[in-house]
């Protein structure tokens, strides 16, 4: 019966073929290791946000006089109202933790080189999409954090020259954040994800055409390919059972440890909270904001800071593979970097007072320098690793054809 | 990988052993819901907890009857005094409780401080150690009492804050209890995929 159907089905649409293309046959690198995995966990937290959204909205009104209500009649009254809502705020902070953690590993092992460019550049269209979703989001809730965090970002686009104010109002709808901000951030907030989705699509068309990158940085022989189904589905399931143990406990033990406490303080314009705090996921981007002394500068160096990844593929100038496996100098880059963030994290996350400004103007600087050096030192390390004949013999080889490549 | 898993499902493990020990003390929280009502509603609105809401944490039909008086089950706990009033009294409208015990930082320990936290001043009137300016008087009357009120105030302090703690996270029971039964579920579930995910790779070798 069934493979009658698929038959009737197979005639119509290319279903098998499909399937035997994209996961049965899809040759996967048999050495990927559960880094690897993290693009699997983003497309499942989308959905659980996609999934848990559609329900809140159900029982949300994006009214600035009923908003932080309608959010306490879901805890309450709503069956369930409250899981659903801690699995989508969780949700948001987890996406963030998979999200940074799935660009680690593109920036560890170097898979955004050739060929993989429009492969991390879509991802980087994600990620934007996705930081604006969030920032959006974080309104809804209409709390004092809510508020507060919508007026200072809307803020920053004052720093335009020429036509600023013009689009502060553009973007609020008002002088100020109000009714109509949260009435357009809902609308889009609902409409982003299936932007992103649609942006997912992409990418993984992007993906199946260049093939996953594997720690080796090696071009691997058909024997080391493996179909993605059953390996991959199995593999990515047991890690998923593991990422869900982590979520699962946050979301029942402790679903209030992503909400400032100030949010449970209903919006107001009339009072100014002692410190405001952006959500953890942009405290460092926000940190090097600040360290700029003039505004417009700030938000220069800010929109920067996260448009830079896209230019990795040019700025790594080495032509040996694997990332930083093989590089131990990129590979002290790649860590001094990742501190440099979580310093940066850090800094974000409290007044700036003066020891904390220096620090932040400090690790704003590392996280420039580690970007601006990295053309002249991946270049230079380069050939010092194919002198040294410590490099495996088949990662030189590759080295030299692409450095051929490169001169034809 | 295995360590990462023992580790994690540890991590689990204690939390949920955590929240079990630490599950609500009913009778502290039965006392703060008539403190709560009788006294602080006096100023204070619980706009997200109803009268009936009281049944759920065993206070008796009679109980409940005698704080509600006039009004019906289904009725928030309203301020008696009208926020206008309260505006010409203190200069500000006394904020609404239901939430407060997640709305400032430190939680129900930040109410039995704040409770317990008023002293003698300098000049002869009264100030409050965690919010020095604050305009709510000194309801329990802690700044003048000799050690044995001390005690009994603190224990109304611990009491109601334990209400609002209860109040804010009317959920936070049923919550833990199905959160016990996920991890045990997803626990088991992700060995399972370990199992299976190795006899699968077996194929390989
Ligand atoms: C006589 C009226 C009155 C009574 C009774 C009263 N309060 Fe208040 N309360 C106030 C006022 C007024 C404020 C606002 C203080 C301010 O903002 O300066 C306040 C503020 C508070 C705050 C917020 C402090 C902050 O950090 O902003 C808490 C918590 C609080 N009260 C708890 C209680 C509790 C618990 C009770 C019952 C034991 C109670 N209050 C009874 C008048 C009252």
């Amino acid at each position: 019966m069934s493979k009658k159907i698929v038959a009737w089905i197979d005639q119509r649409f290319p279903l098998s073929a499909f399937v035997k293309h994209e996961l049965t046959d899809y040759p996967t690198p048999r050495n990927l290791s559960y880094w690897w995995g993290f693009g699997f966990l983003a497309g499942f937290v989308l959905v659980i946000q996609l999934v848990t959204g559609v329900f809140l909205a159900m029982h949300y009104k994006a009214d600035s006089n009923l908003a932080f209500d309608s959010i306490q009649h879901i805890m309450r009254e709503v069956n369930y109202g409250w899981l659903i809502r801690y699995l989508h705020s969780t949700g948001a902070s987890a996406f963030f933790i998979v999200i940074y953690t799935h660009m680690a590993r593109t920036l560890y092992y170097g898979s955004y080189r050739r060929p993989r460019e429009l492969l991390w550049w879509t991802g980087q269209l994600l990620l934007l999409l996705m930081m604006a979703t969030a920032f959006m989001g974080y309104l809804l809730p209409w709390g004092q954090m809510s508020y507060w965090g919508a007026t200072v970002i809307t803020n920053l686009f004052s720093a335009t020259p020429g036509f600023g104010e013009d689009i502060v109002v553009w973007l609020r709808g008002g002088f100020a954040v109000d009714d109509p901000t949260l009435t357009r951030f809902f609308s889009m907030h609902y409409l982003f994800p299936f932007i992103i989705s649609a942006a997912v699509l992409i990418h993984l068309v992007a993906l199946h055409t260049v093939r996953s990158s594997n720690p080796s940085g090696l071009n691997l022989a058909d024997k080391d390919n493996i179909p993605f189904h059953p390996y991959y589905t199995i593999k990515d399931l047991f890690g998923l059972g593991i990422f869900l143990l982590g979520y699962f406990a946050i979301v029942f033990f402790k679903p209030d440890l992503f909400i400032d406490p100030a949010n449970n303080v209903p919006a107001n314009p009339m009072q100014t909270p002692a410190d405001i705090v952006p959500e953890w996921y942009f405290l460092p981007f926000y940190a090097i904001l600040r360290s700029v002394p003039d505004l417009a500068g700030g938000v220069v160096a800010m929109l920067v800071s996260v448009l830079i990844f896209a230019a990795m593929p040019y700025l790594d100038r080495s032509r040996i593979t694997g990332g930083a496996r093989y590089r131990p100098i990129y590979r002290t880059l790649f860590y001094v970097f990742v501190i440099d963030i979580f310093v940066l994290g850090y800094v974000g996350a409290h007044p700036p007072a003066s020891l904390m400004k220096l620090t932040g103007q400090i690790a704003t600087s590392i996280y420039f320098l580690t970007f601006l050096l990295l053309p002249f030192v991946s270049r230079w390390e380069e050939g010092r690793l194919l002198q040294s004949g410590k490099l495996p013999a088949d990662v030189v080889d590759m080295a030299r054809k692409e450095i051929e490549a490169s001169h034809a | 990988m295995l360590k990462t898993v023992y580790w994690i499902s540890t991590l689990c493990l204690t939390l949920i052993a955590g929240t079990a020990h630490a599950s609500a003390d009913l009778p502290s929280i039965q006392r703060g819901a008539h403190i709560a009502a009788e006294v602080c509603n006096g100023c204070h609105s619980l706009k997200y907890i109803k009268y009936k809401d009281l049944l759920s944490i065993g206070l008796t039909r009679d109980e409940v009857n005698t704080l509600r008086g006039e009004k019906s089950l289904g009725d928030p706990l309203k301020a008696q005094m009208a926020a206008n009033d309260a505006l010409a009294l203190f200069n500000v409208v006394p904020p609404d409780l239901s939430l407060m015990a997640e709305a400032r930082e430190g939680g129900p320990h930040y109410i039995v401080e704040l409770l317990t936290g008023f002293a003698p001043g300098a000049d002869g009137q009264t100030t409050n150690r965690v919010f020095p300016g604050i305009k709510m008087p000194d309801i329990f009357g802690i700044a003048q009492a000799d050690p044995a009120a001390r005690k009994e105030i603190e224990q109304k302090a611990i009491d109601v804050a334990a209400f609002l703690e209860w109040a804010a996270d009317p959920q936070a029971e049923a919550r833990k209890r199905m959160g016990r039964g996920v991890l045990i579920y997803v626990a088991i579930l992700t060995a399972l995929f370990y199992l299976l995910k190795k006899k699968i790779w077996r194929r390989l070798k």
